[in-house]
């Protein structure tokens, strides 16, 4: 009978690194639906010449929908910061952090469809359910605090892959993220199912657990062989912690104007979001490990199949001003340094059109940005060919940059494993190798 | 034909032309023949490219050599790897390792990463040309791949040993003679037997997953009979909760589920006839080789019949990528699922593993897998239809010709409701547009005064003066910021520049009018007419009309509509839902038929890729097994035949697998704990002897699992106390593998909640059917990512839905398995959210309400009221201490009208409730 204890069995912080860590933690900001990369961080001045004219180049052999002719981008691009890097008209806040960002322009993955694409970003593979990213970092570094999971998710969808995108599969249940509500709720009602009794108040729950624990003590005292018995009294103890430790966490209150306005918390279009990438920082600082936020809505949020235009506008509103307030947020304290923040979807978007005014799923090539953690700013790595359609030049498989922030975080890919039925299994499977150009 | 379809067909023909060519050209390996000229541009040109750029994972020798290619010896460039020889000497045309630098087709570039430099490829051309001179010395016996075993070294390996039944001593319990052996050759000493009630509570969890009732107890310990246990035995067998508490054991290993739940999570409405088929099997104790024949070939038996056709839902239960759009490696990965299931379940295989090479470990080849796939790929895993990208399963049809037109008009019912929301949100969005555009000129003249970058609540104030949507004229003015070059727009920045309002109104309310007005004159001219001849005026018309131009309604029905529309669209939304969610299913079962036709061979995919053909093999069983190997008529799929094969009495894995599984299931560790894996990684058995005499006394006794469990629970290691003995050396055998006591368990998670249930009192009986609240193949979750399913219900767990990909809490929290992966050994966590979860959920506290409610109607005095909730919950009466405890507890809670409640969900969240002595 296995056993494993969400406490005691916790190493100390780090003490599983393989490397030196460049990062502790790592925030995760998922743009569900797949933004096109050709509309935001990777411009293609041919795509702007040939537009409408058919493709020059080969198809890939299984495609989502039928492929149009060439599209050009409805937005403009322009350089910034000191690098100048290109930024599209569609994120000017984040923009104006482009010295922080690394921008890698050759990711690619295997799957053209959404679930078995999130799948394979989250979890590494669109084939078998295998336990997510978020929780191999967790297995690889423990906990770093004692009243909080270790693994928040905000918001998430349930649909495409699901709970599988954060969950443990086998390795230890501690591993599995922690949902706060789903895409359906606005994150200003988040929260942690059954973190709090609805009918109990504290004084009396304190005296009920107090007896629980006589009883359990007498349990564990006469079968001192059983560890798990021991184990129990001391999850009630925790769980009793989290009970104010999450509604902490989740209390803006005490954050300033000027904090909430740099999120975007004062304007309704940001707001939704905005309060998910201050909540990312407020679990940081509370030494949560691996923070994910979803941008999901009740459609695919990024998803342009049609209306490209409004869509990509709509959702990049939302989210421009909020990752900018939280990058600078976080560099203002000190945070970016050790905080590992990923920006990107489940792929990219081609740059042919679908019908007039819409761009179909690409897996083929896209652009994934970090910042902070241990990775260059200011940097364009990789590149997709000259239409971006393939990635081809210093080219991420979503298995490379799986092994890349593992890296960063001190973790050895191909060292990380968990023995499941009989064989050794691994993030990126027999996969992966590190992006060392983009180490700082 | 493209470029990899090119590749594949090329390198699935045999290589004899190449050989020639190859003979030919030879290519150079012995230092002797090459020119100094050619060592030079080797050394220069050559050696540095391959060892800079391919040396990493191509390198005999080293941990892992991709592809079976190792680039550093002559041999290995000449011999090639998985895909066939790297190169062709003299042969620039068909050499592979050319194609593949020179990154024209898309499914074989290398280096992966980036291309080589033009000058590069040039060099390895120019050299191949030359006939590839090599001066590298040659190890041509350099270990390339790192295989696991031969056949004939896996015929040696303990679990591939025929089966062997050693003598018993007559008048020796055979559980006993063999465990008693062993720990006397240790020198354990064995526990006493536990108290009769703590047994009466172990194997009544055990065999029926709830608790004993105090009637029960009270019985039991009133009963001076010598027979008394072996008739609460057979009471608890022939209960048919016996089914629902032994059924759902298999359900783990069938990793059965209500949904699909990988990348689309669909419901899988019919599961249910399975998971039922299941439970009333082991009520009937049907003999296990019928069960597993019936899960392999149930449709084809010669008395096939609904049920025997609903036991083959075991292969088609498992999770699948359905909006895979590659159909040919949807259907490998299907098949895949279904040999690693089938593997594990029945053989402690672990066959998946040789989908891409021999097995690492065990001696099972990469061709052993493909002559498996081979039966498997002669079967119907799809029906032909699907919901937009997502393909549906195949399903035995059991619908009469009677009831087929009333499931016509159901589905008639579920479009309309769907058409009638999709119409109210099209035509709402119309209304809304057709409102903005009468006022496109108060949009732009609103615009002039704000930012782009204000916030929504700005611009809120501002649409209310003027009358307008704030979100329309949000974009309005975004989209104005970006149309700074656009004829129709640009003036609109001159307007603003020169802070001329009253112009811009006349400017744009004369081109609006002007154009609208154009257009109706057109249209009475030709209806059909689309666009105005007049480019200037057509701009300013199309700017008005164009869905994603700066009139743009938001796409979100919550962003766009207002408060009574919103409600009306919702309402119709949901409508549709609930018309689908109740509509009656086709009947059906899920599960896997014979396909039309059928091919005697598959080719190896080279590395897993259906991209990557190699030989094709026949069907057949892994070459390890030497005996009774089973012929494969063309005119069969082979499924029948595997079949009977695996339900062999001779076979050296099936009973041995199953009854380590039903161990496992009495004393919480297998005889051998991995019960997943026999082969190499997995556990060697803790009593070999009692694996095999239990495995053979199986199948001679007609593979009854009722008689096993009753032989199983009738030994003394089942017996004995959980307390080590005071004597017992805990250094010898420190996790108990010997059974000098019985270890100590948790409860799985579905008898937690059945007991809490059952305590409480509110346990509802009723068995079998349909429980997911869902339609056949209807979405568990779209994208709103709202929970549809429900858990309210208070039968027993096993009867709960569950939906792959969010399993109810209950549940998953207490280590229900993934129901994506066979499992015969659950884990038993403690973490922080189970405690959570019993101090905080509904569940719980309803269920302490009640279960405060039987108590308090069960004695007078406190002493007395706590007595029987011990009797009812825990099976026993309480300790001193404990009673002084809760007398306490309850006395200083005096006045608080939940204090019983509290009482009592303390006693459910105990150790003592939750752990089994």
């Amino acid at each position: 009978m296995a056993f494993h204890s969400l406490l005691g069995s916790e190493l100390a912080p780090g003490s599983q690194a393989h490397i030196p860590p460049r990062a502790k933690r790592v925030i995760f900001l998922f743009m569900k639906g797949g933004p096109s990369h050709v509309d935001t961080f990777d411009p293609k001045p041919l795509l702007d010449r040939d537009h409408g004219k058919p493709p020059p180049f080969e198809l890939p052999r299984v495609t989502f929908a039928k492929s149009g002719n060439l599209l050009k981008s409805p937005w403009k691009f322009q350089q910034y910061g000191e690098s100048g890097l290109p930024v599209s008209d569609l994120f000017p806040n984040v923009a104006q952090c482009v010295d922080d960002l690394c921008i890698l322009r050759g990711v690619h993955g295997t799957n053209p469809a959404h679930g078995g694409a999130a799948l394979k970003l989250h979890t590494g593979s669109d084939t078998f359910v295998r336990p997510s990213l978020g929780s191999w970092v967790v297995y690889g570094l423990g906990s770093e605090n004692r009243n909080l999971p270790s693994f928040v998710t905000i918001c998430p969808t349930l649909a495409h892959g699901g709970v599988n995108n954060w969950g443990a599969a086998f390795l230890p249940q501690r591993c599995q993220g922690t949902p706060m509500g789903t895409a359906s709720s606005p994150s200003k009602a988040a929260k942690v199912k059954h973190i709090q009794n609805p009918g109990i108040g504290p004084g009396p729950q304190r005296k009920q657990l107090d007896f629980l624990n006589q009883l359990n003590r007498e349990s564990a005292e006469k079968n001192p062989h059983v560890e798990a018995l021991d184990a129990r009294l001391e999850s009630f103890e925790l769980a009793y912690r989290m009970q104010t430790a999450m509604p902490d966490a989740q209390d803006l209150s005490g954050e300033s104007k000027v904090t909430k306005k740099l999120y975007g918390l004062d304007d309704p279009v940001t707001e939704d979001f905005g309060r998910q990438c201050l909540l990312a920082r407020r679990f940081c600082e509370r030494g949560v490990r691996f923070v994910q936020v979803t941008h999901s809505d009740s459609e695919v949020q990024w998803d342009q199949h049609g209306n490209l235009y409004q869509g990509h506008t709509k959702n990049a509103a939302e989210v421009d001003k909020p990752i900018a307030g939280l990058l600078k947020d976080l560099k203002s304290r000190g945070m970016l340094e050790d905080t590992l923040v990923v920006w990107g979807g489940e792929f990219g978007r081609t740059p042919t059109a679908q019908g007039t005014d819409g761009r179909d799923h690409n897996p083929h090539g896209f652009t994934v940005w970090m910042a902070g953690g241990g990775v260059k700013g200011g940097m364009a790595y990789g590149a997709t060919d000259d239409y971006g359609y393939y990635a081809e030049r210093d080219k991420m498989h979503v298995h490379d940059l799986h092994a890349t922030i593992l890296h960063l975080l001190g973790l050895d890919h191909e060292r990380l494993t968990f023995r499941y039925a009989g064989r050794d299994f691994r993030l990126t499977d027999v996969h992966g190798h590190v992006a060392k150009a983009i180490l700082a | 034909m493209n470029l990899s379809h090119r590749f594949v067909n090329r390198l699935a023909k045999p290589l004899a032309a190449c050989a020639i060519l190859a003979f030919i050209f030879s290519a150079k390996s012995s230092e002797d023949s090459i020119t100094d000229a050619q060592r030079e541009f080797f050394e220069k040109k050559i050696r540095p490219v391959l060892a800079d750029n391919c040396y990493k994972c191509h390198t005999a020798g080293s941990e892992k050599i991709k592809g079976g290619l190792a680039l550093n010896l002559p041999s290995g460039i000449r011999n090639g790897g998985d895909s066939g020889p790297a190169l062709i000497a003299g042969d620039t045309k068909n050499s592979l390792l050319l194609e593949a630098v020179r990154y024209g087709n898309r499914d074989l570039q290398m280096p992966p990463k980036s291309p080589l430099p033009e000058q590069a490829v040039k060099d390895l051309e120019a050299w191949v040309a030359l006939g590839a001179p090599d001066p590298r010395p040659d190890d041509p016996a350099a270990k390339i791949s790192s295989g696991g075993m031969s056949p004939e070294e896996g015929r040696e390996f303990w679990s591939f040993q025929p089966l062997s039944k050693a003598e018993v001593p007559e008048g020796s319990h055979p559980v006993d003679y063999f465990v008693d052996r062993k720990l006397k050759e240790k020198g354990l000493s064995a526990s006493p037997s536990a108290s009769r009630e703590t047994w009466l509570r172990r194997v009544t969890f055990d065999l029926n997953g709830l608790p004993p009732t105090p009637e029960e107890r009270k019985n039991f310990l009133a009963d001076k009979d010598p027979n008394a246990a072996s008739r609460v035995v057979d009471r608890l067998l022939s209960s048919p909760q016996y089914g629902v508490r032994w059924g759902r054991h298999w359900l783990d290993v069938a990793r059965y589920a209500d949904s699909n739940g990988l990348d689309e999570n669909l419901a899988f409405a019919h599961a249910w006839r399975y998971r039922d088929w299941v439970i009333d099997s082991f009520n009937n104790d049907r003999p296990f080789n019928e069960f597993l024949i019936h899960q392999i070939a149930g449709d084809l038996v010669p008395d096939a019949n609904h049920d025997t056709l609903t036991a083959t839902g075991f292969l088609a239960l498992g999770a699948r990528v359905l909006a895979e759009p590659d159909m040919e490696k949807l259907t490998m990965d299907v098949i895949d699922e279904q040999l690693d299931t089938t593997g594990k379940a029945f053989l402690g295989l672990t066959l998946g593993c040789a989908r891409c090479h021999d097995h690492k470990f065990d001696p099972i080849l990469q061709a052993d897998y493909y002559s498996l796939a081979a039966i498997l790929r002669n079967s119907k895993n799809f029906a032909g239809t699907n919901t937009g990208a997502i393909k549906h399963w195949y399903e035995h049809d059991f619908a009469t010709e009677e009831e087929k037109p009333k499931l016509k008009e159901w589905d008639d019912k579920i479009a309309k409701a769907k058409k009638a929301a999709s119409s109210f949100k099209s035509s709402t969005t119309s209304k809304i547009s057709g409102i903005a555009r009468s006022k496109s000129v108060e949009y732009l003249e609103a615009a002039l005064e704000f930012e782009p970058d204000d916030t929504l609540e700005t611009v809120e104030g501002i649409a209310k003066r003027f009358d307008l949507h704030p979100r329309i004229l949000y974009h309005t003015r975004r989209h104005l910021e970006n149309a700074k070059d656009s004829p129709v727009f640009a003036p609109w920045w001159k307007f603003r520049e020169k802070k001329d309002v009253a112009g811009l109104r006349k400017f744009y309310d004369d081109q609006f009018g002007s154009a609208v007005l154009a257009f109706n004159e057109l249209k009475k001219e030709d209806a059909k007419a689309t666009k105005l001849p007049d480019e200037v005026l057509e701009s300013f018309r199309a700017a008005m009309f164009d869905k994603s131009g700066f009139l743009a309604v938001p796409a979100k029905p919550e962003h766009a509509f207002d408060e009574k529309d919103l409600a009306e669209f919702h309402r119709l939304e949901e409508e549709a839902r609930l018309v689908e969610s109740h509509a009656p299913d086709h009947p059906a079962a899920m599960g896997i038929a014979d396909a039309e036709e059928f091919k005697s061979t598959l080719p190896i995919h080279i590395r897993g890729s259906h991209l990557n053909l190699g030989d094709p093999v026949p069907r057949a069983i892994p070459a390890v097994f030497e005996q009774a190997r089973p012929e494969f008529p063309d005119d069969s799929s082979g499924r029948l035949e595997l079949a009977n094969w695996m339900a062999r009495p001779d076979h050296p894995l099936t009973s041995r697998v199953i009854v380590n599984r039903i161990w496992r299931w009495h004393f919480g560790e297998g005889l051998v704990s991995t019960t997943e894996n026999f082969g190499v990684l997995g556990d060697r058995p803790s009593h070999p002897e009692l694996l095999d005499w239990l495995a053979v006394w199986f199948t001679e006794n007609g593979w009854s699992i009722k008689k096993l469990n009753q032989l199983i629970v009738s030994s003394d290691a089942y017996r004995r106390s959980s307390s080590p003995d005071p004597k017992l050396d805990p250094n010898v055998d420190p996790n108990n593998r010997l059974l000098a006591y019985f270890p100590v368990r948790r409860l799985e998670a579905e008898s937690i909640r059945d007991a809490i249930l059952t305590v409480s009192g509110r346990l509802e009986p009723e068995m079998g059917g349909k429980t997911i609240p869902l339609r056949n193949r209807q979405m568990v979750f779209n994208h709103t990512s709202k929970d549809h399913t429900n858990y309210e219900s208070l039968r027993r767990t096993a009867y709960l839905p569950v939906v792959r990909n969010h399993v109810f809490d209950w549940m998953h929290l207490f280590d229900y398995p993934d129901p994506t992966m066979p499992t015969g050994d659950r884990n038993s966590t403690v973490i922080a959210p189970q405690a959570l979860l019993m101090m905080n959920s509904e569940l719980a506290m309803e269920s302490a309400r009640a279960f405060a409610a039987r108590v308090k109607k069960s004695g007078e005095t406190n002493q007395e009221k706590i007595q029987a909730a011990w009797q009812i919950a825990l099976s026993r009466d309480p300790s001193a201490t404990e009673m002084k405890a809760a007398d306490e507890f309850l006395t200083s809670s005096q006045g608080s009208d939940d204090s019983w409640t509290l009482f009592c969900q303390s006693l459910l969240a105990s150790n003592q409730f939750l752990y089994l002595n």
